[in-house]
């Protein structure tokens, strides 16, 4: 017989308080470590993604859109801007690559983008099967495109116009499939990615214009890497008041987009510390009630010889076994939870949804806990120490 | 051994006083306390038994003055050497018949001999329910387990506080020849405080208050 033993009975015989105890917690958990998985996830996305991309120039419009449509492929292209103009941008001695991108049609809902080899080498996405594009009507399918759509090397398709699966615009051409790339977790597994000529040629620029064809063809953007800081501080300015282009700084939109969601991720966060607050006060009023209800227990065994060290020691094991399995609990319900949502809704195509909370997140919620244990704990000492066994045992029913 | 000399006791709050004659039991003597309710039957047992703080006075147990004792040291003292009996018999429900006599020997920092609580549950009647949940045990049998916890640690004094206000004649009879072999095989002074007068046939040394 031990003091641990004991403990474990009695959470064993009530039952039903120690669910409620366990889930409420578990809950209040769940929030706390789910708002900061989500948040790391969103950082993780927009990060991942932006790495090698200082700039884009695309057409007028809001910057913000310029940057999602551009980048992370999540919002419709504010326009088109003539190649021959994006050229120029690229040739200054500041910037180390620009990667053009055409695009506006998709396949069954991915999007096509027309670009140079480069643009793999910017999410660092390497061939898995087959090779690279190198004449016209060829495509790479990324890698979750090809899992979802189960195409495979030599199948080809046809194209519709627009960023939506529709069959009312469909191409004529046909595209072949001549590779794969391998899981990149980053935005080029959702897209079907062929050179600029694919694009052009879809959309008839050759046939139609064959007279200023090279002077009239357009890209959506140009995705540009600086080769030192010194671009960041003159490019933009200088296109966007020289320009009829537009120049956007995608770590400095998104940050200012990530200001925005996390006005929303501050709000649910205080919903998670209210639940937290409440099932605190469940913690304290269990340990509260414990002693209360079990005090004839408890002076039982303070007549058996117990030490008051050794029922609160008792107390405090009750306590932190409750804790111990909410805490366990609510991180099996964090990870799972966002999984079977992210699942469910599909946000991020299965791209390393759940990132590893660092440790200092887990020791973060774990001391939280830990300080509402060890406070309610410590206020209960003060009712054991000055509990009247006397008085206790007569009343005793 | 136990003596009192010049108990007195007040609640804090209330204006009357109690006073408690001297007692003196040698080794293996029993005393029966009879009383009307309210004459502080069972603040003369709790004094005894430490739970309380006479006013003044002391109580004296094999030479040590139980009074004097830091709570911690009265607190283990009190495991060691004396057994209680409640009128009310209570065991703690989450443990079964066997761990709360485990309990009460670990709490006493004894040696948890299985063998020794099988011999005591045997001859108590409750080896079938030793591994019975409190709230599966009839009245009887939870008083029975109470003398079994009063005895099992092999007290020098045994303090019953009515225990058999709720039985009948041949329970009464029964419970009270049970705490009287117990004692003389734990070689310890059984008292017994009741206003129960049946029991006074069983023991002789009588005192009233």
């Amino acid at each position: 017989m031990t003091i641990w033993k004991i403990s474990v009975q009695n959470i064993k015989s009530k039952q039903g308080y120690t669910l409620v105890s366990i889930f409420t917690l578990a809950l209040s958990m769940m929030l706390l470590l789910g708002i900061q998985q989500l948040k790391k996830t969103f950082q993780y996305q927009i990060t991942n993604n932006v790495q090698e991309i200082d700039m884009v120039v695309g057409a007028k419009g809001s910057p913000l859109q310029l940057v999602l449509s551009s980048v992370l492929h999540i919002d419709n292209p504010t326009g088109n801007i003539l190649y021959n103009n994006a050229k120029k941008i690229s040739e200054s001695p500041l910037v180390k690559t620009a990667i053009p991108i055409s695009y506006g049609d998709n396949y069954k809902g991915y999007r096509i983008i027309g670009t140079t080899k480069q643009f793999s080498s910017l999410y660092k996405a390497q061939l898995e099967k087959g090779r690279q594009a190198n004449k016209t009507m060829e495509v790479v399918l990324g890698y979750h495109v090809a899992k979802q759509l189960g195409l495979k090397l030599g199948d080809t398709f046809l194209s519709s116009h627009g960023l939506m699966e529709n069959e009312l615009e469909v191409h004529t051409e046909p595209l072949t499939v001549v590779g794969v790339y391998k899981q990149a977790n980053k935005v080029i597994d959702r897209l079907i990615v062929t050179d600029l000529e694919t694009i052009w040629d879809v959309h008839h620029y050759h046939k139609e214009e064959k007279q200023n064809a090279k002077e009239i063809r357009e890209i959506t953007s140009l995705l540009i890497a600086f080769k030192s800081p010194l671009g960041f501080l003159t490019m933009p300015k200088k296109v966007n008041k020289n320009t009829n282009l537009q120049a956007a700084l995608p770590k400095y939109e998104l940050d200012k987009l990530y200001e925005y969601t996390g006005i929303g991720f501050t709000v649910i966060s205080i919903i998670a510390y209210i639940i937290f607050l409440v099932s605190s006060i469940i913690i304290f009023m269990s340990i509260y009630k414990m002693i209360k209800e079990h005090s004839v227990y408890l002076a039982l065994f303070r007549t058996y010889g117990a030490s008051n060290f050794q029922l609160l020691k008792m107390v405090a094991y009750e306590a932190f076994i409750i804790v111990f399995i909410a805490f366990v609990l609510g991180v099996i319900l964090t990870k799972g939870g966002l999984y079977f949502m992210f699942n469910l809704i599909d946000v991020f195509d299965q791209q390393n949804i759940l990132q590893a909370l660092s440790f200092r997140a887990y020791l973060q919620v774990g001391g939280l806990i830990f300080t509402v244990v060890i406070t309610s704990v410590l206020l209960v000492i003060y009712p054991i120490i000055k509990m009247n066994i006397s008085t206790i045992l007569s009343h005793e029913k | 051994m136990i003596q009192t000399s010049n108990l007195t006791f007040h609640y804090p709050k209330k204006e009357h006083v109690f006073k408690f004659p001297n007692i003196y039991l040698k080794q293996q003597e029993n005393l029966l306390v009879l009383g009307k309710s309210g004459v502080g039957k069972t603040t003369f047992l709790h004094l005894l038994a430490g739970l309380l703080s006479p006013t003044n006075g002391k109580v004296m147990i094999d030479d040590v003055c139980i009074n004097s004792l830091s709570h911690q040291k009265l607190d283990l003292f009190r495991g060691q050497n004396i057994g209680l009996v409640f009128q009310n018999n209570h065991a703690v429900q989450s443990l079964t018949v066997l761990q709360n006599l485990q309990a009460r020997l670990f709490f006493s920092k004894q040696i948890i001999n299985n063998k020794k609580i099988d011999d005591l549950l045997k001859e108590l009647g409750l080896m079938e329910y030793k591994k019975c949940k409190i709230n599966e045990l009839s009245q009887g049998q939870l008083q029975r387990l109470g003398i079994a916890l009063a005895v099992i640690h092999n007290p020098k004094i045994i303090l019953a506080d009515e225990p058999t206000s709720s039985l009948d004649d041949e329970n009464c009879n029964v419970v009270v020849k049970l705490l009287q072999k117990q004692a003389v095989q734990s070689k310890a002074n059984l008292i017994v405080i009741t206003h129960d007068q049946r029991v006074k046939s069983l023991l002789s040394n009588t005192i009233l208050l």
